[in-house]
């Protein structure tokens, strides 16, 4: 009687067997992959742009509302006092102002330095000259308290206007809402447009998958009648579904990484129109790593869906 | 051993086997023998657990093969090797690739499995086309890949349904010449056949069936 048994001729287990499986299920779905190029490229391109869209999208609202983050926890108050008050005043309006339980920290903006970075960051060197006087008044600027509300903030700045030196108040809060608003909308249109197009990625994979299986079927009988395992016959699929995923995960970081150079120029000039000289962060690793794992585990689950009729029960 | 006790394989409207008890020892060669349509397909198709019965018993060296079910399936097969009349090849890959196949199955090591599928394909005498494709090959070449396929994992039983179904007598003698080479280091050998002609040549157990029915008494040569 001489029953099959894989022999161990040096080291080779079960281990080193599972390992050899493995990777010539990967060589040659990747083979017959590469032996089309042209259905592969268009998988590859069609899944790319699926999933870059919305990821570029999604990493402009990330990064913007990373940068914003700092200031819209905490609107800030200008306080403009009289011109008629002086700086001992402001001082001590100052340190009543900090006490109040709504206020977290207030700083007192000297006239004199104002009006200096003024000039510096304007460029206008003579302007000092032709000013009979300086036209800035002394300036608190008030944060208010931790998780204050809208509402809390408005009451505080009426508060303040209330105060004897106080010219105006500005809180500049509102413009900050809306963006805060427009981004909680942007994510919500994101969601809905990547989930549509997550959804026809999974489509195209799982039609180019249906038909890689259809043209295999006859190795898959084959295989199961020689005592493959469903593991063993459903290989080569799944790694199909890996490898258009994270071809197509890679070209999609490609689409977003230009993406991402094309409009950073303008983003970044924004942010510092809002007086943000933080630089919109671009790309971190996580981003392409993301994508391409992502992507490839979309192929694999695509691929697990449209063999569940061969090998499902 | 491979013995069947009253095994029925009912249709819905015929009954392809009835009641069919037989016993093949380990280490014997049989041919199968019926007009189309007597059960010969079925019968093997029971043995592989491509199909199953719907009354009766079949063991397989003493395991019942209605417990062997789910996963259990896939390594109760590979203790056969299975030739067909329509040699089931694979045409995406040469004839090395097609004859391993089992091999990497069943685990071995890529030396191992060079080593074993060129002893394969010299014993059916194709060693020279290890590398064709197998579209390239004649329809008795083309078997013998088959039949080196079958065989390259020794298995414990070879299991071929009308091997020989489309090639000249020539050729189908040079074919059943090999299984019984096989049987002669210890493969049990199930030939299922219509050619009466063929078998006549060689001394071997003949189990003809008739509708499901077995005529000749079981009896060994
Ligand atoms: N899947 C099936 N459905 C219905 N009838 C079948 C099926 N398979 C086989 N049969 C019937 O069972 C009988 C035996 O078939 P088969 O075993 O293929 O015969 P053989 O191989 O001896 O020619 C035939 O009458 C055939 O029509
Ligand atoms: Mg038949």
């Amino acid at each position: 009687m001489n029953r099959t048994e894989p022999e161990n001729s040096n080291h080779w287990g079960p281990w080193s067997a599972w390992r050899a499986q493995h990777r010539v299920a990967a060589v040659t779905s990747w083979q017959k992959m590469v032996a089309r190029p042209g259905a592969t490229w268009l998988t590859w391109i069609v899944l790319a742009i699926s999933l870059a869209l919305p990821s570029a999208i999604l990493l402009t609202l990330d990064n913007l509302r990373e940068t914003l983050h700092g200031l819209s926890g905490a609107p800030q108050i200008s306080v403009l006092l009289s011109l008629e008050s002086n700086l001992a005043a402001a001082d001590a309006l100052r340190e009543d102002v900090e006490a109040w339980p709504e206020v977290a920290i207030v700083s007192v903006v000297d006239r004199a330095r104002a009006l200096a970075e003024f000039i510096e960051s304007s460029g206008f060197n003579s302007l000092p000259a032709s000013l009979a006087r300086n036209p800035l008044p002394h300036t608190l600027l008030v944060t208010p308290a931790e998780g204050l509300g809208a509402q809390a903030v408005a009451r505080l700045a009426t508060r303040l206007e209330a105060e004897v030196l106080v010219a105006q108040v500005v809180v500049d809060a509102r413009w900050l809402e809306r963006l805060e608003q427009m981004l909680r909308l942007g994510s919500r249109w994101v969601q809905g447009l990547g989930g549509a197009m997550i959804l026809g990625a999974i489509l195209v994979l799982a039609n180019t998958l249906r038909l890689a299986v259809d043209a295999r079927r006859e190795e898959i009988q084959v295989v199961r009648l020689m005592g493959g395992s469903d593991a063993f016959a459903r290989r080569p699929f799944l790694y199909t579904g890996v490898w258009y995923g994270a071809g197509g995960g890679l070209m999609a970081t490609i689409l977003v990484w230009g993406f991402g150079l094309w409009l950073s120029g303008p983003v970044n000039a924004l942010l510092l129109l809002y007086d943000r000289p933080t630089q919109l962060l671009w790309l971190g690793p996580q981003y392409p790593l993301a994508l391409i794992l992502g992507s490839a585990c979309l192929g694999w689950l695509a691929a697990w869906w449209v063999t569940e009729r061969f090998f499902g029960h | 051993m491979i013995e069947l006790d009253r095994v029925s394989r009912r249709f819905a409207d015929r009954d392809a086997l009835r009641h069919l008890s037989l016993t093949v020892p380990a280490g014997q060669m049989a041919f199968v023998t019926g007009h189309s349509g007597a059960g010969k397909s079925t019968l093997l198709k029971l043995l592989l657990l491509l199909d199953r019965p719907t009354g009766g018993e079949i063991r397989v060296q003493g395991d019942a093969t209605h417990l062997i079910k789910g996963r259990a399936v896939a390594p109760y097969r590979r203790r056969f090797g299975a030739v067909f009349q329509e040699h089931r090849l694979l045409f995406d890959r040469n004839v090395h690739d097609n004859v391993a196949l089992p091999l990497e199955i069943a685990g071995f090591s890529p030396r191992d499995i060079t080593r074993r599928v060129r002893a394969a394909l010299d014993k059916v005498g194709l060693l020279a086309r290890e590398r064709a494709d197998p579209a390239s090959l004649s329809g008795g070449e083309q078997q013998r890949v088959g039949i080196a396929r079958a065989v390259v994992a020794r298995p414990e039983f070879l299991v071929a349904d009308e091997p020989t179904g489309n090639l000249d007598p020539g050729l189908s003698a040079e074919i059943m010449a090999l299984f019984e080479a096989f049987n002669q280091v210890g493969v049990t050998v199930l030939v299922a056949t219509h050619d009466l002609g063929l078998i006549s040549r060689f001394r071997h157990r003949v189990i003809t069936l008739e509708s499901g029915h077995l005529v000749e008494p079981n009896t060994l040569p």
